[in-house]
Order: structure tokens, then C-alpha cells, then sequence
């Protein structure tokens, strides 16, 4: 395996969505070369940075009261219902 | 009556919903309103703007759900109405930052820079994190929308396809470009704290 392709692989492997025989070329490939090792760490933490930046937050209980209230109202005029 | 909603499927709720039933509605509402609210904050990064699309989206599912013919597909639908109605407010307000052209991203240059041992406080940093929060919003807009999708809202390359309506290699392709500038951002970015790596091939 060359860089070209073991770079090619990072999405792949953090996936953990390539064959055991891949996976083992990958992890070879990165024990022999440094700058490949260096590539796939710092795109792993890039990954993992991304997910941690700005985590999921829950919508306020006054805010999702006021949007269903909303969604009530014109659930119920699209239906031609009473309210 | 609750627990019984909980367990219906997405694809029975849309169906209760286009034959007129306001718990349904609801249900859909309680299961998706986070996920529609985060999804709009991480493409418009403005919590009030969030809290407008959220609403203008499912106000969209009530008017538009009858056009869904698979029901199947309701999240991703939900998705692709959210992204849509987000970037819409984004060129409303003129708020596109300036994208990283493409063809400057030398992956070649910060490649022997191992950031990744520095400590959480500083990997974790407000400034770090600012920095990729810039980093992202700089991305060219079909490449960050799969960015966020993907690493930032945990979606499966599949429904990241069916989101977009694009294919599975487009999403894989994007996704790797895309991490590959943020990967260099955060390098350039991190270089001050770091000397090139010492190991030896």
C-alpha cells in the first residue's frame, strides 16, 4: 500500500467499513510510515473536534410550547377543523 | 396513548398525519425538534435564526407532507427541507463567509505536524474551537453541508445521500475533501503550539 491510497482509506477506517484484510494494510502502512501515522491522527482528532465544537443542545420548553402551540393552530386550519 | 405514539414508526406517523390526526403531528414535533433545531444552528450558527426555521420547517411538513410519496424517507425529507430552508436565510441575511478556495489546500505542507497530543485545554480551547467553527463556515457550501451532516450530526453516509439526492461516493468524496481543509485549518492554526514531527519513517 502507498500514502496515496492509505490517505484515500481514512473515511473508510474510521468507519470501520473496509475488510479485515484493508484494515490490516491500513494499520501496517501507518506503523512503517510516520508521515501517514501523523495524517491519520490529526484527521481522526479533526473528526472528533468537529463532533465536539458544538454538541447537540435540547430546544427550550417555553420555545417547543410556542412552536406546538403554532403547529396546532395551523394543523388545524389546514384541515378546515375546529380548534 | 404516549407510549403507544412512541413506538410508531416515522413512516405511521406520516400517515396519520396526512389523514388528519393532530397527535400524530404532535409526536413528529417531540421527535425531530431537536434535531431540526441543531441542524440549524450548526449551518446558520444564530439560535434565534434556529428557532425561526425549526418553526418554518414544520409548518412546511404540515403544508407539503401530502407531496411525500415514500414515507420511508421522512427524515431525510425533513433534513433536506431544514438545509434548504437554512442556507435560504443565510442568502437572505448575506451571512455566506468567505469560502476556502479549493485549489489552495496544500495537504502536502503541515503534514508532519502533530498537533494531536497537545492537551484538551488547548485542542478544546474557546479560540480552537472558533477557529473551527470559522473553519467549517468557510467551506465551499455542498462540502460543509455534508461536513455538518456528517460530523457534526451524526448522520449515516445513506441518509446524508438520500438527503442531498446525491450519491453515496459524492457524500464519501465531499466528506474527505471537506475534512481535509479543516484538517489543514486546524494545523496551520495549531503549528504555533507545535515543532515538526521528530519520528523517523
Amino acid at each position: 500500500m502507498n500514502c496515496k491510497l492509505c490517505s484515500a482509506l481514512f473515511q473508510e477506517f474510521l468507519d470501520n467499513s473496509l475488510s479485515e484484510e484493508l484494515i490490516v494494510e491500513v494499520q501496517n502502512h501507518v506503523r512503517a510510515c510516520s508521515k501517514c501515522r501523523v495524517s491519520l491522527r490529526t484527521y481522526t482528532v479533526t473528526v472528533t473536534l468537529s463532533r465536539k465544537v458544538d454538541p447537540p443542545c435540547c430546544v427550550s420548553r417555553e420555545t417547543l410550547d410556542r412552536l406546538r402551540k403554532i403547529i396546532r393552530e395551523n394543523f388545524s386550519k389546514s384541515r378546515g377543523a375546529v380548534v | 396513548m404516549s407510549k403507544k405514539r412512541e413506538k410508531q414508526t416515522d413512516s405511521d406517523l406520516v400517515r396519520e398525519v396526512k389523514q388528519g390526526d393532530p397527535a400524530a403531528m404532535e409526536e413528529i414535533v417531540k421527535r425531530y425538534s431537536n434535531k431540526v433545531y441543531n441542524l440549524a444552528y450548526h449551518l446558520t450558527r444564530d439560535a434565534h435564526a434556529a428557532e425561526e426555521i425549526m418553526q418554518d420547517v414544520f409548518l412546511t411538513v404540515i403544508a407539503k407532507i401530502g407531496t411525500l410519496t415514500t414515507e420511508a424517507y421522512f427524515s431525510t425529507w425533513l433534513y433536506r427541507v431544514t438545509t434548504n430552508a437554512a442556507y435560504g436565510y443565510l442568502r437572505k441575511e448575506k451571512k455566506f463567509s468567505e469560502q476556502t478556495p479549493v485549489e489552495d489546500i496544500d495537504q502536502e505542507q503541515f503534514l508532519e505536524y502533530d498537533w494531536t497530543n497537545l492537551p484538551d485545554d488547548v485542542l478544546l480551547s474557546e479560540e480552537s474551537k472558533e477557529v473551527l467553527r470559522r473553519s467549517i463556515d468557510s467551506l465551499p457550501e455542498a462540502m460543509r453541508t455534508v461536513v455538518v451532516l456528517k460530523d457534526v450530526e451524526g448522520l449515516k453516509n445513506e441518509e446524508i445521500a438520500e438527503t442531498l439526492g446525491i450519491s453515496v461516493p459524492a457524500v464519501k468524496s465531499r466528506l474527505h475533501r471537506g475534512r481535509l481543509i479543516l484538517r489543514q485549518l486546524l494545523s496551520e492554526y495549531f503549528s504555533k503550539y507545535t515543532e515538526p514531527s521528530k519520528e523517523e519513517e
